[in-house]
């Protein structure tokens, strides 16, 4: 079973995240980056599916330069080759404008699966699954918790609020995982040696026969008019204890409606 | 000469890094105080290859030089990685035991207690006829430790008898001590590293106490200690890698210095932290007390430089 499984750098999940002031995009320069948490469990899932049946395990990344890092690391866990789509032009898509290029190079790959994590802990979309399955007319099972794969068929328990369903559907197919799914394994030393010499192709926009004018930041449907940071964290109010602390903070529960 | 480490070592060092900064938080070294045997990190330990490090790639170890296991060691220092890490690492090339982390290895290198015994799975006794013990089968009593989370005991029951020659013994003994003196580097290194947070945070006078000579420059002398002792460490561990007839002697010169030098630090830094640094629920003892352990541990600073002394009177050395 082929599974190629989408990959995403984003900002340290515990980092503060920051929009530039100019073109209001995601700063991704002065912040340290990671592989989007969700997207270990996607790759851990497609590992074990690769090590009970065989196939090749793809890893497909959009993002700068810097994402090749991040590659290094899927590969380093045990994926087999990786495609990075790397171009200036694509800075600034939204999730529609990158759904239409990962489309494109899907179109030219073989898989019979394609595991995404459920979203990205920097724009928190979780929409890529859907997306991609609209644009390649595959069938989209989304939220997985559980994934068994058998011959040209693929089951998954899809989580939901009181249970869960199973939803099956045939290959080639768009899963989308949760982190209930598995536990995402650490890179082996042997791993990390290994991943060095894996093939890892670079695409440009017009390798990947993605058109220009439909990606980018001027082209993309959705833009960010206007946005503000966090205020800062006002410092607290001291009350000195004259004992009468108690009826203080009394009071201020009260006034508060906390009592 | 090129003091630097191999791509293989950093390689190591960097990839075990981010498997120890989630596998291996203060969190796990506290349990370990409570007598947890850190099961769980061991078997992290074990799928990254790293008790297998020195083993040869054959019996499915790494078949890495002492080089890359300064660098690995060094970094789970500062990460303060309770159980018998050193011990594992230079036993398993010559112990018929599984290298995925479920054999922790204690090393019984003199009579007395046994550090690491109550946590470990086997005590390869080296002290006086060569044997090895499965924990399970033999009795423990333990003792008085100061670094709870490498607890001694009084071990004694009956073990098998490893074929090990007296050149695999001697090659033990000093891996270990260098091994003992990488590890120490670290636990100074992550002291260090906590003190600086700490000084250029908590205020005194209206300014951060780091500003005061009277904390940076102790500090700096500490950091300075350090630095001249890794690359000794860096030294002993090529010239083990390479075969040097002088190996030994590199390898008590890094000890010496390590010892010494970690020492300070944790004495400087305990004494930046004020009283601070003496509450238990505070970080700092964690890498502090074994930081005191490990210095008088595979031989002190005294006996190591005693070693080195003697090389030079005897004029065989030229250093």
């Amino acid at each position: 079973m082929n599974i190629v499984v989408l990959v995403k750098q984003v900002p340290d999940t515990w980092a503060e995240r920051k929009l530039n002031e100019g073109d209001k995009t995601l700063d991704r320069a002065s912040v340290d980056v990671v592989m989007n948490e969700i997207d270990e469990y996607a790759v851990e899932e497609a590992l074990r599916i690769k090590e009970a049946q065989g196939g090749e395990v793809t890893i497909l990344t959009m993002g700068p330069e810097r994402a090749v890092e991040t590659i290094r690391k899927a590969l380093s866990m045990g994926a087999d080759k990786a495609v990075h789509l790397s171009d200036e032009a694509l800075k600034g898509s939204d999730a529609v404008q990158t759904s239409y290029a990962l489309g494109k190079v899907l179109e030219t790959l073989e898989y019979d699966l394609v595991i995404v994590g459920s979203e990205a802990t920097d724009s928190r979309m979780a929409t890529m699954g859907a997306l991609l399955s609209e644009r390649l007319g595959q069938p989209q099972l989304t939220g997985a918790r559980k994934v068994t794969a058998e011959g040209g068929t693929v089951t998954i328990e899809r989580q939901t609020d009181d249970g869960y369903a199973v939803v099956e559907a045939s290959t080639p197919a768009i899963i989308s995982v949760m982190e209930k799914i598995n536990e995402p394994r650490y890179p082996s030393f042997k791993g990390i040696m290994a991943a060095k010499s894996k093939p890892l192709t670079t695409l440009s926009v017009g390798d990947a026969g993605v058109d220009e004018g439909q990606v980018g930041l001027a082209a993309a449907p959705s833009q960010v008019v206007e946005f503000s940071n966090k205020p800062p964290r006002q410092a607290g109010q001291i009350v000195k204890d004259e004992g009468d602390g108690g009826t203080k903070i009394a009071e201020y529960l009260a006034s508060q409606k906390f009592v | 000469m090129y003091f630097g480490l191999p791509d293989d070592a950093l390689t190591l060092r960097d990839g075990l890094r981010e498997v120890l900064t989630t596998a291996c938080t203060p969190a796990v070294i506290r349990a370990a105080w409570d007598g947890d045997s850190s099961v769980a990190l061991w078997k992290t330990l074990g799928s990254f290859g790293l008790p297998g490090l020195l083993a040869s790639e054959s019996t499915g170890g790494l078949g890495l030089d002492e080089l890359s296991f300064v660098a690995a060691l060094e970094e789970a220092g500062w990460h303060g990685v309770p159980g018998p890490l050193v011990e594992t690492l230079v036993s398993t090339p010559v112990l018929d035991l599984p290298l995925d982390g479920s054999a922790r290895i204690a090393v019984k290198r003199h009579p007395g207690p046994v550090p690491w015994a109550c946590t470990s799975t086997h005590v390869l006794d080296t002290s006086n006829d060569l044997r090895l013990l499965d924990v399970t089968q033999a009795a423990l009593t333990p003792v008085d430790t100061v670094d709870r989370a490498r607890q001694l005991a009084d071990v004694s029951g009956d073990g098998s008898a490893p074929s090990l020659s007296s050149e695999q013994l001697a090659l033990l003994e000093l891996r270990g001590t260098l091994g003992t003196a990488a590890f120490l580097l670290g636990l100074a290194r992550r002291q260090v590293d906590l003190t600086v947070a700490y000084v250029k945070e908590r205020k005194q006078f209206g300014v951060p106490i780091g500003t005061f000579q009277a904390v940076k420059h102790p500090l700096a002398d500490a950091i300075v200690g350090t630095e001249f002792a890794w690359p000794a460490a860096l030294r002993a561990a090529h010239s083990l890698a390479t075969g040097d007839p002088q190996a030994a002697l590199h390898v008590s010169m890094a000890k010496a210095l390590a010892s010494e030098a970690s020492y300070r630090v944790s004495r400087v830094c305990l004494q930046a932290h004020g009283a601070m640094g003496y509450t238990v629920e505070y970080d700092l003892h964690l890498f502090a007390k074994r930081t005191w352990a490990l210095a008088k541990d595979w031989g002190t600073a005294e006996q190591h430089r005693a070693i080195v002394a003697r090389e030079i009177v005897r004029g065989r050395t030229a250093l």
